[in-house]
Order: structure tokens, then C-alpha cells, then sequence
């Protein structure tokens, strides 16, 4: 008896040397752990829900695209530059038709080419119906992003020719989000898929699950190991095919940790080397703790998008100016700790795009009671207006205390607002059935923050009269036949400058219209261990992991 | 002794359930003698001072409150404790403290009491109807009630107001729908008890009608014991609410209430932990007076005539 | 005996389907687009319905919980829509990971709610029973997240002693009772156990306070026994319903942890259930609200017909 308790004695203490031992071989591996916001790891099988925020650390990570952003500077907007393709031009005689040549020599983590048909297989994994390997649970994060897209044919084994459903010179942009992940790893899982599902679509679910639990891309990092809703874990791929942007750590571990107190708590606990999103009232503590704060302004705008449509008070464009001209951004930014930038239109002065609008986005609040006052408001007989708002969400920085910011401000200028507060994803789809829906409950703005990487998702999806529910997000039905005009200019403008000068006039015209209340830009914050170095946070929404290391 | 399955939930009380048979049938004498009993438990008078305090507070919230509670300022923001100006500090959007508990005290209280008067008014017809009419309606009813008795009340609160999405009138519901059968269940319970007791069975004998047999003993008698339950429910529903809208699925701001303080002053946390802990103390303070306040009038009850 | 536990099951069996039905409907109260989390912001109309019916999203409703109730026998609660996993071996794990933590919280509740209702109902009405019984009523009361909160910061973040979150140092995909393991079980379910803790208090007061009012206690006194052997008997007469209770408490916990699991990202049912909710991934919600209801009924069940086989005498209405 004496003898068996000394022996399992031993052998608790055996496992708690070893358990020691693994965690002392731990800490000799590089690794930097990182707490995200998203509430659930970000989709792993190569097209990442979860926003952005799931390309930076699931997208980018383990896969590359064929034209993919330059990371590199912290001082100017991020620019295309080639990823997987090495070259592209539109077809002279039909400007509907791409030509893409791959570069050469790539390959996926398990061993297999990168070439022409893999490209074709990933668009048909979202377009083509009858493909085996289409995965509608992909499709969502995907063809929002590139809307003109419509197929892809192979013409040799490193050229592509893809066809758009209009002249579109924002493709190869759009195309920074469509990953390349392998045909060749996802045929073995498809094969691998028990015989009892006969089903085709369900053959081709369970093929996928089990490729996002083990998958492979051409990426600088490879799968390592998957905990569904608790940590992935991605190792370096010595094999990268770009040598400088071999990645120096060994090991990336990644938790969701949605709320942002516990992330915080993570990061001063030591449990993990990274958060993003500190919460503005932890900075201080985060910073005397020793801890980095990284901030770089961020392609994203925390907007009041204006319903439009006949009888909305915003469809007066006076009204729209003097909310525009009653929002203390300055202090706001106080109220985040500094941690936003103060909007004056979708992009910021310095952007190529950015233009020179008339209408000047400021704080001058009697300014903006004189507006009101001309359009037949005033303080005993105040705008009523309802906005729809959402408690936390992806991008939408701290919506309460920020909206609550905004409620008290309008309130000088002749506004009374009232909120309706709803779950993140109710308010994404309000926002995509537009404000004439039944769901907008006749609110007269809605507050959904938006990503502005590219010129599609920052300025066309909103101000395009082809825009309007359901085909994309033009909410507020926002019509202007010379913005249409504008547009169409911009996007058949096939040479770079030509078409950011395009861009910069529509971009003038749209601030001048003011679609939106422009409140914030966001500034990513996020804070790191002093261990980690060559951190690069670049203006955008994503960082390399390549060029850091680990102390 | 009566089964163990009736205290699954952590409120179901196994300390009171066996003790409703020495609590019906009472006479109006006993309740004289019950409220004298609790004049004199001390506990009980200082519980009920701080209920009523605080009740007092919130209700008189709008002529008592120091300052604006809606009224935010960038630069005073997150003050400590004993700032001029600021008695209790302010929080994340420069807002006065203690005007904001005051007034949140208007919908935390409401949360807690709402459910349970709703609950009871609902709970005890639905109990008395089953254990007054016995026989198969008795046991379809409580078929039902157990359906909803399967799910642990956090799980259901939580499941409700997650499915009816979140605002003050679906966590009303949700809150109800949590206590209705447990309540139900003990004046079920009760009523069978005095369905079965020598003034009903008389009553019956000398052929009053049902209705004036319900009014005049069965409900006379049995509204005491689930009156005492129901008291004991009302900090779980305080608890659970604040949980609710801690969670996000309760009252919508700007309103205060002092669960969703304590969500917004989360972050917080690191650089006034005192302003932060200030709603939570409220919430702890209430909860256990009602605790404290259900306790004595229980064992003031309970005594042997 | 049979008769009865033949009754006891067959009490059981509609109050499940009334569980299914519950949780069917009450999912389907639910607003907003079932398929929001992978549906394109455009999608067309076709798209739509293509993917409501590979869902099975477009039948009425009455085939629709037929079929769910089908499958839910065979084992099968469909796949989660947000990440494709199948429901059963999610909410499967996240059972296990629970029991974990609900063990343990159920243990330190038990213990320390025992030691506080032995003294109150020893020393019953004295002032030691009130100090025992306001202490156990400080643990109903208060808002179990927010002590998690407070824990953290103490034990977390100021003295770096426990880990904040999560399940074990590399997820819970391994757990193993070592130090690296238990480490990250501490502070949540320390929380947990304010839950049992209170009520068992309770329990064990009002049992011992009756055993030692009954004649026989009074009479075993009388003929000169001993106060260890007046407690031996104590404990024996009342640890069946203590146990009972036990029992009862951590089925309730499995289920109702959902506060504190958020608070410390404990992968388990309520983790799941949060997640389910705020991805409105109807699946999931219907699946794991099922599971565990059915486990809670199944538990009840299980106390009643255990304690009624050790001690017989208990009453049944």
C-alpha cells in the first residue's frame, strides 16, 4: 500500500518534471503569442471570416495571393505589389480580360505546384457551382471583395487569363484577397472523406473541415497545430519562396480573446507576447508595465453611413453638412486615449485619392446650428432621428461610449438621437437589407465601420446607384448621377496614376455630398512585448510577421 | 421530506421547501405575531433600512442626484473616488458616479422585482389552479412546468433573451419565464397541502362552491409560503439581470443599470479599480439585504404557533 | 419499487420532448438571418435559397424539428454553420472541458458549504449560526463574474501567480491533472464553487438542525453518548440529501456556468453557448441547449431513483 502511494508519488512528480521540461523547450523555440479580438480562430482553410482581422493572421500567414500589399513602410499608404503573379495587363481588344503570368517555382507546404490550374481551382472554389471544391461557407468573405469576378482560365501553366463582368480596373487590387490554397492537399482530404456521405455537397464539407483543421498554402507559415475556438498554432516555412521574408520566429500561437479586458489581463498575466485592441483605458497601465504600443492609421472609417431616400431628414444635404460640423473629433480622440485619428472624409489628407473637397469637415458648431436653423430646425423643434448602433463588433473601435460621444454633441446642433442597439451581426445584415428594409426600423443613419484598402470597398460600394440593396451596401440609397459618372471614370482608368487621379476627384465630390458623418479613423493599436523586435506596423490593416524576432 | 429534485436550482431552497407544511393554514393572529418577530431581529431591520434606502434613492434618483447622469465630459473623465464634484468619481465618459447609481438603481431594482412580481402573480395561479384541481389537469400542468423546470435558470434566462435579443422588456420576459415554474412548483405544493386540510375538506363537506373555497382558504392561506419564496428570488433575479446585461442581452445604454457600469467600466479596471468595483458593490449590497430580509422572514414564519 | 422507478422514467421521457420542442422553438423565436455569418453581403437571391436549402432552412417548420428530433436519435445534431465542425463533437468537448471545471467547483462548494451548515445547525439560532449563515448568504449574492474579474486582477495581473484564461497551456485538447494544467483551473473554478457553496450550507444547516431535534438524538444523549459519536451519527443521517444535493449542483453548474466561463474563456458549454448566441449559429444554440437540458432532466432522474434506493423511506408525491 505504503509502496503504491510512494510509486504514483513519483509518478505525479515525473509528470510535473516533464511537463516542465516541454515548457523549458518551449521557451528555447521562438514564439510569440498573440491575443486577437475575434471571438473564434479565423477560418483556416484559405478564404478567413472574422474580417480583416482574420486575412492578418490566418490570410497572410499561410497563404498568398496573386498581387498582395507592400508591408514595408510605416510613413505612406500601403501599396500592390506583386504576390504570386509576377505581372498583369488587361487585354487591349477586351478590357474584361486579365492576363496573369505566376511566377515560377512555387510550391504549397505539402509538396505540390503552384501553377495555372491551382489558380483556377481556387476561383471556381467560389464561383463555380458544379465545382466539387465550391464551398459556399467561403463564398461570404470572398465575392463581396471582388464583385466584377467572374471566372479564371488556364492558357499555360503559369498564365491565367480572368474575366471580369465589366471593364474593372480594380481587380488586381481585389485580388489581394482571394488566397491560394492547394488543389492538390485538398484532393487527398476529399478522398479521404469516409464513404458513408453520399452526398456530393456534404463530401464536399467534410473535405473542407478537415483541410481548415490541417491545410496548406504557399504562405511563410505552415499548420502546426488547431484547437478549434481556442489556439492555432503556425510554424515557419524555411521554404518560402520570397528568401528575405523567411520568417525569423519559429512559432506564432494565436487565441481569440473577444473581450478586451481579458486580453489585457492575458498580456500583463504573461500569458501571451501581443494583444491587439488594447482598451483605451488599460493603455496606461499597459505601458507602465513595459509594454510597446504599436499605432499606425489604418484604411478604416468608423462612419454614420445617412439613409437618403425621399422623407429621411438626412436627405437634405444641409442637415448632413451640420452633423458633419458638430462632432467634436478632437475630443473624442481624448475619450480613446489617443487612440484614433480624426476623420475628415473616406481617406486622409496625404492619400493619393484624397482630392480637394470643398466641403471642409470640422468641428464648428454654429456653423452647423445656422444649417439647421435654414432647414427649419431649432432647439424646442429638433431633428428626431434613430440610429442604429451595435455593442462591439469587428472594426467598430468602442461603439458605446463613442456613439453616447456623438448623441451628446448632436444635441448642441438641434438633434435629438435616439439608439437602437443590437448584436453585431443583426446590425450587418440590417445593414446589407438597406434603409428602406423593415429592419432599419426607420432609422435614419446606421453606424457600421468599414474597411477602405481598396477603391470598391471604399467609395463605389456606397455612392454607386448600382449599389443599392441588395446588391451591396449603398444603405442610405445615396444617388448622384455625376458621382455615377465619376465612377465609371475611375474604373476604366487602366494606368495606375490615371486612376488615382480619377479617384481623387470622386473622392472631393463624395465629401462634398457627405454621405456619411465621418467620425474616425482607426489607428490598430496594439501592444507588445519589449522581447519582440522589428516590429514594421505599416498603414494598414495587416503587419508581416516575417520581419520580427523574438529576445 | 419531499424530493431532492426540487432544489436542482441553487435557489430552489432545500431549507424551506420541507417547512411550508408548518407554514399553511395560518390565522391573521400569526402574522401579527410574524411582523413582530422581525421587528425585533436586527438583521432583518438593517437589511430592510438598506432596501429601503436604496429604494428610496432611485425612486427620488431625479430631485436627489448631484448631477446630470447623462451628461458626459472628455476631460473629466474616470476620477477617483472623493473628486469635488465628484463624490463617488465619474466613469469612462466624464459622467457623475453617483448620480448614474442613483438612477441605475431605478432599473437594477426593477429588474429584480419586476420578474418576481410577474412570476408570482403568474407562477401562484398556475400552481393554485393545478393543486386545487388535482387529478389529470394537476398533472398536465406540471408536465409542462417541468419542461421548463429542465433547464438550469441561468441557461434558460440566457437562451431566452439570447433568442428574443437583447432590451429591458425581452430579459422581462426571459427573467419571468426563469421564475414562473419554481414558483408555480411551490404553490402547487402548498395548495395541495391545504386542499388537504381539515378546513377545506369541511368547506367542501358543507358544499361552499369551489370558487369561494379557493378565495377564502386556499388562497388566504397558501399566498404567505410563496410570498416568502418569491422574496428569495429576488436577488437571483437581480443577479441574473445584471449578468444579462453584462453579457450584453439586458437594458441598452446610454440607461444606466448597474450590471451594464459594471461591463462598460470593465477596462477601466486597471487605472480606478474602486470606481469600477462601485457597481458590483451595489449589486452585492441589495442582493444580500434581499438575501438577509427572505432569511428572517422565513425563520420568523417557521416558528411553532 | 419497480412500479415507482417505472413511473419516474416514464415522467421523464415527455418532459424531453418538450425539452426538443423548447429548444427548437425557442431558436427559431430567434430574429435575424440564419445564415448570416457565411452569406455575402450580396448575395443573390438564388444564392440564397441554394444555401437555405443545403441548410435546410426552407421546409416548415413542423418538418423541420421532425427531422431535427430524427437525427438528434441517431446522434447526429448537424454541423455548426459559422465553422462547418460537426455540433455533437462540439458541444461533446465542451461538456468534457465543463465537468472539469464543475467538478472541482463542486468539491470546494461542498466542502466549505458543509463546514459552514454543520456549525449553523449545531449551534442553531446561536450567534455563530448567523455569522455561519451570513457568510454562506454572501456567496448566493453576489455576481459571480464579477469576483472572477476581481480574481484575475489580484491573482492575475498583480501577482502573475495564475494564469487569466483558458484551458491549460497549449488548449484543452490534452488536459492532465499536473501543475501546468491545474494552474489555469484555479481562479474559475474557485468562482464556481460560490455557487454550490451557499445552498449546500443551507441544506446541511436545516438537516442537522432536524436530526438533532429528533426524540431518538435527544434519547442516544441521554443514555451518555459521546458528542463524536452524536456527530458520526449526524453525518451518516444526513449525507444522503447532502450528497443529493451535491449531485443536483453539479449538473446545474454544467449548465449554468456561462458567466464565468466568458469571464475566463474556459472552453466549455457556456463559452460554447455565448458563442453560439453571438454568432446566431442556430445549430449550435439548438445543440447545445438541448444537451444540456437533457442532461440536467437525466441527472434529476438519476438523484431521485439513487436516493430513493438508499433510503427508502423517502416520501413520494
Amino acid at each position: 500500500m505504503r509502496l503504491k502511494i510512494r510509486s504514483s508519488l513519483l509518478a505525479v512528480f515525473r509528470m510535473a518534471l516533464l511537463s516542465s521540461l516541454s515548457t523549458a523547450a518551449f521557451a528555447q523555440e521562438k514564439v510569440i503569442r498573440i491575443g486577437m479580438t475575434a471571438a473564434d480562430i479565423p477560418r483556416t482553410s484559405g478564404q478567413p471570416d472574422q474580417g480583416y482581422e482574420g486575412n492578418r493572421f490566418t490570410g497572410i500567414t499561410i497563404y498568398d495571393s496573386l498581387t498582395q500589399w507592400d508591408l514595408s513602410s510605416t510613413s505612406k499608404a500601403s501599396e500592390m505589389i506583386p504576390g504570386l503573379a509576377l505581372t498583369w495587363n488587361v487585354d487591349p481588344t477586351d478590357p474584361t480580360k486579365w492576363i496573369f503570368t505566376l511566377r515560377p517555382g512555387v510550391r504549397f507546404h505539402d509538396g505540390s505546384a503552384f501553377d495555372a490550374d491551382a489558380v483556377v481551382w481556387n476561383v471556381d472554389k467560389v464561383l463555380r457551382k458544379d465545382a466539387p471544391q465550391y464551398d459556399p461557407a467561403q463564398i461570404g468573405a470572398t465575392l463581396s471583395r471582388m464583385p466584377t469576378l467572374r471566372s479564371a482560365r488556364k492558357i499555360d501553366d503559369l498564365t491565367v487569363e480572368i474575366t471580369t463582368s465589366e471593364p474593372d480596373s480594380f481587380l488586381p487590387i481585389n485580388l489581394i484577397n482571394l488566397y491560394m490554397a492547394s488543389p492538390a492537399h485538398w484532393e487527398k482530404k476529399f478522398a479521404a472523406v469516409p464513404a458513408g456521405i453520399t452526398d456530393k455537397a456534404e463530401r464536399s464539407k467534410a473535405a473542407w473541415t478537415a483541410f481548415a483543421a490541417d491545410f496548406s498554402g504557399t504562405g511563410p507559415f505552415r499548420a502546426a497545430k488547431f484547437v478549434p475556438r481556442e489556439r492555432l498554432e503556425i510554424v515557419r516555412n524555411p521554404e518560402y519562396w520570397d528568401a528575405t521574408r523567411r520568417p525569423k520566429v519559429d512559432r506564432l500561437v494565436m487565441l481569440p480573446l473577444p473581450e478586451s479586458s481579458a486580453r489585457t489581463a492575458a498580456l500583463l498575466s504573461g500569458q501571451v507576447d501581443w494583444i491587439e485592441a488594447p482598451a483605451p483605458d488599460a493603455v496606461d497601465a499597459i505601458k507602465k508595465r513595459g509594454f510597446t504600443l504599436y499605432t499606425n492609421l489604418q484604411p478604416h472609417l468608423w462612419p454614420w453611413q445617412f439613409a437618403m431616400q425621399p422623407g429621411s431628414p438626412f436627405a437634405d444635404r444641409r442637415l448632413r453638412h451640420a452633423a458633419n460640423l458638430c462632432v467634436d473629433r478632437a475630443a473624442l480622440k481624448e475619450l480613446l486615449s489617443g487612440l484614433m485619428a480624426e476623420s475628415t472624409g473616406i481617406v486622409s489628407p496625404g492619400h493619393p485619392w484624397r482630392g480637394e473637397p470643398t466641403f471642409q469637415v470640422r468641428y464648428d458648431p454654429a456653423a452647423a446650428r445656422k444649417l439647421m436653423i435654414e432647414a427649419g430646425y431649432a432647439q424646442v423643434k429638433p431633428a428626431r432621428i434613430r440610429v442604429q448602433i451595435s455593442a462591439s463588433g469587428s472594426g467598430q473601435m468602442q461603439p458605446l461610449p463613442m456613439n453616447e460621444f456623438i448623441q451628446q454633441n448632436l444635441k448642441a446642433c438641434f438633434f435629438d438621437v435616439q439608439f437602437d442597439v443590437m448584436e453585431w451581426n443583426t446590425l450587418f445584415s440590417n445593414w446589407r437589407l438597406g434603409a428602406k428594409d423593415p429592419s432599419a426600423n426607420g432609422a435614419a443613419a446606421i453606424n457600421v465601420s468599414i474597411a477602405t484598402t481598396d477603391p470598391f470597398l471604399a467609395m463605389a460600394r456606397f455612392v454607386s446607384s448600382k449599389a443599392f440593396p441588395p446588391v451591396s451596401n449603398n444603405w442610405g440609397y445615396f444617388s448622384n448621377p455625376d458621382i455615377d459618372v465619376l465612377l465609371a471614370k475611375a474604373r476604366t482608368a487602366f494606368e495606375p496614376e490615371q486612376r488615382d487621379r480619377a479617384l481623387a476627384v470622386l473622392h472631393a465630390r463624395i465629401v462634398d455630398e457627405a454621405p456619411f458623418l465621418f467620425i474616425a479613423h482607426d489607428v490598430s493599436p496594439r501592444a507588445l512585448s519589449p522581447k519582440i523586435k522589428g516590429v514594421v506596423q505599416p498603414r494598414s490593416w495587416f503587419i508581416d510577421f516575417t520581419t520580427m524576432s523574438v529576445d | 421530506m419531499t424530493s431532492v429534485s426540487a432544489v436542482s436550482q441553487p435557489h430552489g431552497d432545500a431549507g424551506l421547501l420541507p417547512r411550508l407544511d408548518a407554514m399553511a393554514v395560518r390565522s391573521p393572529s400569526h402574522r401579527a405575531r410574524v411582523m413582530r418577530r422581525l421587528a425585533r431581529d436586527p438583521i432583518a431591520m438593517m437589511a430592510s433600512a438598506i432596501i429601503l434606502a436604496l429604494i428610496v434613492a432611485a425612486i427620488c434618483a431625479p430631485w436627489l442626484m448631484p448631477a446630470d447622469p447623462f451628461a458626459t465630459s472628455m476631460l473629466k473623465r474616470l476620477r477617483p473616488v472623493g473628486t469635488p464634484g465628484y463624490l463617488l468619481g465619474s466613469d469612462e465618459l466624464g459622467r457623475d458616479m453617483l448620480s448614474r447609481l442613483m438612477l441605475g438603481g431605478r432599473l437594477s431594482l426593477f429588474m429584480g422585482i419586476a420578474p418576481v412580481v410577474m412570476a408570482f402573480v403568474i407562477g401562484s395561479a398556475i400552481g393554485i389552479l393545478a393543486g386545487y384541481a388535482g387529478g389529470r389537469i394537476n398533472m398536465l400542468i406540471m408536465r409542462c412546468i417541468d419542461v421548463f423546470y429542465a433547464f438550469p435558470s441561468v441557461l434558460l434566462a440566457i437562451a431566452l433573451s439570447g433568442a428574443l435579443g437583447a432590451g429591458i422588456t425581452n430579459a422581462l420576459i426571459s427573467l419571468t419565464a426563469v421564475f414562473v415554474p419554481q414558483i408555480a412548483r411551490v404553490a402547487e405544493s402548498v395548495t395541495t397541502q391545504a386542499r388537504r386540510s381539515d378546513y377545506v375538506e369541511a368547506a367542501r363537506a358543507s358544499g361552499a362552491s369551489a370558487t369561494i373555497i379557493v378565495w377564502q382558504h386556499v388562497l388566504r392561506n397558501v399566498t404567505g409560503p410563496i410570498f416568502v419564496y418569491a422574496t428569495s428570488l429576488i436577488s437571483v433575479s437581480m443577479i441574473l439581470a445584471s449578468g444579462l446585461s453584462f453579457l450584453g442581452l439586458g437594458v441598452k445604454p446610454p440607461e444606466p443599470e448597474w450590471g451594464l457600469m459594471l461591463n462598460s467600466l470593465r477596462a477601466a479596471i486597471y487605472g480606478q479599480p474602486i470606481v469600477a468595483a462601485l457597481p458590483g458593490v451595489l449589486i452585492f449590497l441589495t442582493s444580500i439585504s434581499f438575501n438577509l430580509l427572505a432569511d428572517s422572514l422565513r425563520m420568523a414564519m417557521e416558528v411553532k404557533q | 419499487m419497480i412500479a415507482y422507478l417505472l413511473r419516474r422514467v416514464g415522467y421523464a421521457l415527455p418532459t424531453m420532448l418538450g425539452v426538443a420542442f423548447l429548444c427548437f422553438m425557442l431558436v427559431h423565436l430567434a430574429p435575424g438571418d440564419p445564415l448570416v455569418s457565411i452569406l455575402p453581403p450580396d448575395a443573390s437571391a438564388d444564392l440564397q435559397k441554394q444555401l437555405m436549402r443545403l441548410y435546410g432552412f426552407d421546409r416548415p417548420l413542423p418538418v423541420q424539428f421532425g427531422h431535427w428530433v430524427w437525427r438528434a436519435l441517431q446522434g447526429d445534431l448537424g454541423t455548426s454553420i459559422a465553422t462547418a465542425r460537426p455540433v455533437v463533437h462540439e458541444v461533446f468537448n465542451a461538456v468534457g472541458n465543463t465537468f472539469i471545471l464543475a467538478t472541482l467547483a463542486t468539491l470546494i462548494g461542498f466542502t466549505v458549504g458543509s463546514l459552514f451548515g454543520f456549525v449553523g445547525g449545531y449551534f442553531r439560532n446561536s450567534w455563530m449560526d448567523r455569522a455561519a449563515s451570513v457568510v454562506s448568504v454572501i456567496g448566493v449574492s453576489l455576481p459571480h463574474y464579477w469576483i472572477g474579474m476581481v480574481l484575475v486582477i489580484i491573482f492575475s495581473v498583480q501577482l502573475m501567480w495564475l494564469p487569466p484564461s483558458g484551458a491549460g497551456p497549449s488548449g484543452s485538447g490534452q488536459w492532465q491533472w499536473d501543475v501546468a494544467h491545474v494552474k489555469y483551473l484555479l481562479l474559475p473554478a474557485f468562482t464556481m464553487s460560490f455557487i454550490p457553496m451557499g445552498i449546500v450550507a443551507r441544506t446541511v444547516r436545516a438537516l442537522v438542525g432536524d436530526i438533532l431535534a429528533q426524540e431518538f438524538v435527544v434519547g442516544l444523549r441521554a443514555r451518555g453518548l459521546g458528542e463524536f459519536g452524536v456527530f458520526r451519527h449526524v453525518v451518516k443521517n444526513c449525507a444522503p440529501t447532502a450528497l443529493a444535493v451535491m449531485g443536483l449542483q453539479l449538473g446545474y453548474l454544467l449548465g449554468g456556468s456561462i458567466l464565468i466561463e466568458t469571464v475566463f474563456s474556459w472552453p466549455g458549454t457556456g463559452f460554447l453557448l455565448n458563442q453560439a448566441i453571438f454568432q446566431r449559429d442556430l445549430p449550435l444554440l439548438q445543440g447545445v441547449i438541448l444537451i444540456l437540458a437533457l442532461f440536467f432532466v437525466g441527472l434529476n432522474l438519476a438523484v431521485d431513483v439513487l436516493q430513493m434506493l438508499l433510503d427508502p423511506r423517502i416520501e413520494r408525491t
